[in-house]
């Protein structure tokens, strides 16, 4: 048997897929989010026009639920490593403790610094400084995708270390740091937080029409998010693309099981240039049961050549194999949510320059609008889809060609682990459903459209419970 | 040789460095998020919804920060002691398990109860029970690791492969799954309650106006609680000078030391009841807070050399030299900035607040 298949090590890894799978549902939301308000909290002060500050406290409403999930399941992640994967940890701390280290303290506590301020702040802090808590927000969590890409980048292509005493020593922190598969996979990743959040807006925005509740509002946010769009998801589809190429030249195996790519060479001797579009796999036998090709086009994906040669699992032992089935299929669902967005966002943009741009002209578009509110749920999958395939890809390594995922275990039981997994199971599904639920019930609510707007004269005198502070109130505020 | 040498002294002095400031770290973590966290344990005795609320609402604004002392505490043991991060979390995966879990519940009770209408209660009591669990296992942890654990060398999940880079050096947690479970442990947890208890009241009669039920009720309980917890700090001492090896630097020769901190440690006890007895609300929370600072530092002190007591030496469980410069290179300097920014959250949030607090929707 081979050992990356015991119970134990299964486990392992079915226990830690599935914190971090529950944990990215609520990260990228925050981190594209938090530009969003960033930039309806300045349209406000820039134009004074009030419907901006509308739009920016309801989604903040939402933002915070999204954020409580994101720091309840993220704890977990910060102390699972050395749970579930001690010797890995151990092995790798010198790099990987190092950069975890520089997340939490330049990233974490930077952006739960200013979480409250953000969150809670309205009228205690002056608007420039509430400004300036939002941004610090939106930038801290984008640090901390950038370290978090950093690490998990480097255990797909290794560069900068040696491995001494049982230790990944660090020789070159510039090139650990700057692995070749962080430079285009941050981007890539931070491109995707954009892009979710954007479809966020946009699907709430649509859902407000379609159901003619403030509807001018929503219109108003519809053009920028969907101007934004036009720009962002093909931009997506070409990182896409440029890190297909970075991990065909540094992670063949990932590449091959991503696109079912089992034989370098035809039996006449040829180089197989064939796309796989579907196909049935048999990772035992080394091909493909049945499979839909469209020749050339995985060479002009990989190599932009016409006849390039694309390395094929038959290159590669056995032991050193990843699954098919996951990275195949999970590949091909990101990459086809990736062309419908692009397809939504064109679409969009085309009603506009008609002229369908008006909360009532929308509404002879319900497909559309219907179709928007379905767009918000594609990227969360988009983002599932992708990290499953760049973390199973990886298999049967946990340090690609380096160190091996079972070499990474921690000393567990099997009855330790699966409590583990059924707690988790418990209660990151308190988590999702409680906060999918409060989503719908704040959606359902609407905007609060006529509480009064904070620093202005009606909004000083200060209600329910709060006493007035027993001295000066801090001295930031500036009045516009 | 002297080149060695030299490195090895470097080595020693910056892991020394990143101990203290793990020690700070914990500190900070305990004293803010400790009150937290009791607040949270005394709303369980709070018998209307919207006094729950109320105690939410007293931290809605430093919760998240509080609590992130511990990642950060966590994120420096990866960072400067690799070894010790791979082997501790693996010995303690029971009580860090269970006060994840406490942790997860509390964070989203904070989100959720103020949008619920049928399900207050039910989000009421998962942040009273999430923070209760927290507190007992997270002192769980502690008693665990003053403990120590047996540790071997050779694959973690007993696959032998011969030539294996990454067995034969590095030791790894060989216990098993119960591995922290003693009387002592056990009992470092309900002291974490009882502390965190105490801290919990004190605060929130720092953040209440003191005519309002829920200061009354939180002052009642914090006397009990002073009571309680110099017994559970008698206890505590007198049970680790007997189990821990390291204790009996306490009686060595530099025991006058050790008797000047007791004897600061009890006066700031003595300050600490006087002020609460007096309605002074605040230097009462800060005598506490003063309280936990040198227990813990004298905690610290005693463990020297040793991070994890008979277990982890400082040098043995930091990395390797060069990556240790490099975390204190890029990562010192930010360690102000991030105690100025925190000061200046909480700052904003200081106002007193009455029961009605909880009716405020944010």
């Amino acid at each position: 048997m081979i050992l990356e298949n015991t119970l134990p090590i299964l486990l392992s890894r079915l226990d830690f897929a599935f914190i971090t799978s529950m944990h990215i549902l609520w990260t990228p939301v925050t981190i594209g989010m938090s530009w969003l308000l960033f930039f309806l909290e300045w349209a406000w002060l820039r134009s004074g026009n009030e419907k901006w500050y509308r739009l920016q406290r309801f989604f903040e409403k939402l933002f915070i639920v999204n954020f409580g999930a994101g720091v309840a399941t993220g704890v977990t992640m910060e102390m699972a490593f050395g749970i579930l994967y001690g010797p890995f940890s151990q092995a790798v701390g010198p790099f990987f403790g190092n950069i975890l280290g520089f997340e939490t303290i330049t990233a974490f506590m930077y952006e739960a610094g200013f979480i409250g301020l953000m969150i809670f702040g309205w009228g205690k802090i002056g608007k420039g400084m509430h400004l300036f808590s939002t941004f610090n927000v939106a930038l801290s969590s984008s640090l901390s995708a950038m370290w978090i890409l950093v690490a998990n980048g480097w255990m797909q292509s290794p560069t900068g270390v040696v491995l001494k005493n049982g230790l990944f020593q660090v020789t070159n922190w510039w090139t650990a740091i700057f692995n070749p598969n962080f430079d285009i996979g941050f981007p890539h990743m931070w491109i995707a937080t954009l892009e979710l959040a954007l479809f966020f807006f946009a699907a709430v925005s649509a859902w407000f029409i379609l159901k003619n509740r403030h509807a001018d509002l929503f219109t108003t946010l519809l053009k920028p998010t969907l101007l934004a769009l036009i720009v962002i998801t093909p931009l997506q589809i070409f990182i896409g693309d440029e890190l297909g190429r970075e991990v065909a030249a540094d992670q063949p195996t990932s590449l091959a099981a991503m696109e079912g790519h089992f034989h370098t060479y035809l039996a006449n001797g040829k180089p197989d240039t064939s796309w796989n579009l579907i196909a049935i796999p048999d990772v035992a036998a080394g091909k493909n049961l049945f499979s839909i090709q469209i020749p050339h086009v995985l060479s002009l994906l990989e190599t932009h050549t016409w006849n390039g040669v694309v390395t094929g699992m038959d290159h590669f032992p056995v032991k050193d194999r990843p699954n098919v089935w996951v990275p195949f299929y999970a590949f091909r669902i990101m990459v086809t949510i990736g062309f419908f967005l692009f397809f939504m966002a064109l679409w969009g943009n085309l009603l506009r320059l008609r002229g369908e741009f008006t909360a009532d002209r929308l509404r002879r578009h319900p497909n559309f609008l219907r179709l928007m509110v379905f767009s918000g749920f594609l990227p969360y999958l988009a983002v599932w889809t992708g990290w499953w395939t760049r973390e199973i890809g990886r298999q049967p390594w946990v340090v690609y060609d380096l160190m091996r995922t079972w070499q990474g275990v921690s000393h567990m039981s099997v009855s330790a682990e699966s409590l583990w997994f059924a707690g988790y199971i418990v209660f990151e599904l308190m988590v999702w459903g409680g906060a999918w639920y409060f989503f719908s019930r704040i959606i359902q609510k609407g905007p609060d459209v006529d509480s009064p707007v904070v620093g202005s004269p009606e909004a000083t005198a200060s209600g329910g419970g709060l006493a007035q502070p027993s001295f000066a109130k801090p001295t930031l505020e500036k009045t516009r | 040789m002297d080149g060695i040498n030299e490195i090895l002294r470097i080595h020693s002095s910056l892991g020394t460095f990143w101990w203290i400031l793990l020690g700070l770290f914990f500190v900070i973590y305990i004293v803010l998020d400790g009150a937290d966290l009791g607040a949270g344990v005394f709303s369980l005795m709070l018998k209307n919804e919207n006094d729950r609320a109320a105690v939410m609402a007293s931290m809605a604004g430093t919760w998240d920060a509080n609590e992130t002392w511990l990642v950060v505490a966590g994120g420096v043991i990866f960072g400067a002691f690799p070894l010790v991060y791979g082997s501790t979390f693996n010995y303690l995966m029971i009580p860090l398990m269970f006060a994840l879990w406490g942790i997860i519940s509390r964070a989203v009770a904070f989100e959720f109860h103020v949008h619920a209408k049928g399900s207050k209660a039910f989000w009421g009591k998962m942040f009273g029970l999430g923070s209760l669990v927290a507190a007992f296992f997270a002192g769980v942890a502690l008693g665990a690791t003053l403990l120590g654990f047996p540790m071997s060398k050779g694959n973690a999940q007993g696959i032998q492969v011969a030539n294996d880079p990454f067995v034969n050096t590095v030791p790894h947690f060989s216990g098993n799954a119960l591995s922290f479970l003693s009387p002592f442990s056990l009992w470092t947890g309900i002291a974490a309650v009882i502390a965190g208890g105490l801290a919990g009241t004190l605060y929130l009669c720092a953040r209440f106006q003191q005519d309002d039920p829920i200061y009354q009720k939180a002052y009642a309980w914090a006397t009990t609680f002073s009571y309680l917890a110099l017994v559970a700090v008698v206890v505590t001492l007198v049970w680790s000078y007997a189990i821990m090896p390291d204790a009996a630097k306490w009686t060595g020769p530099g025991w006058i030391g050790w008797l000047i901190l007791l004897l600061a440690i009890l006066f700031s006890a003595f300050r600490m009841m006087m002020a609460h007895a007096a309605h002074r609300d605040f230097p009462a929370l800060l005598w506490c807070g003063a309280i936990v600072v040198l227990m813990w530092g004298g905690m610290w002190a005693t463990n020297f050399p040793y991070i994890v007591p008979q277990t982890w030496t400082i040098a043995a469980g930091a990395n390797p030299a060069n990556d240790l410069a490099i975390l204190t290179l890029f990562m010192t300097g930010f360690v102000p900035v991030m105690i100025m920014y925190n000061a200046y959250q909480i700052w904003v949030f200081r106002h007193r607040l009455t029961h009605l607090a909880g009716y405020e929707s944010h």
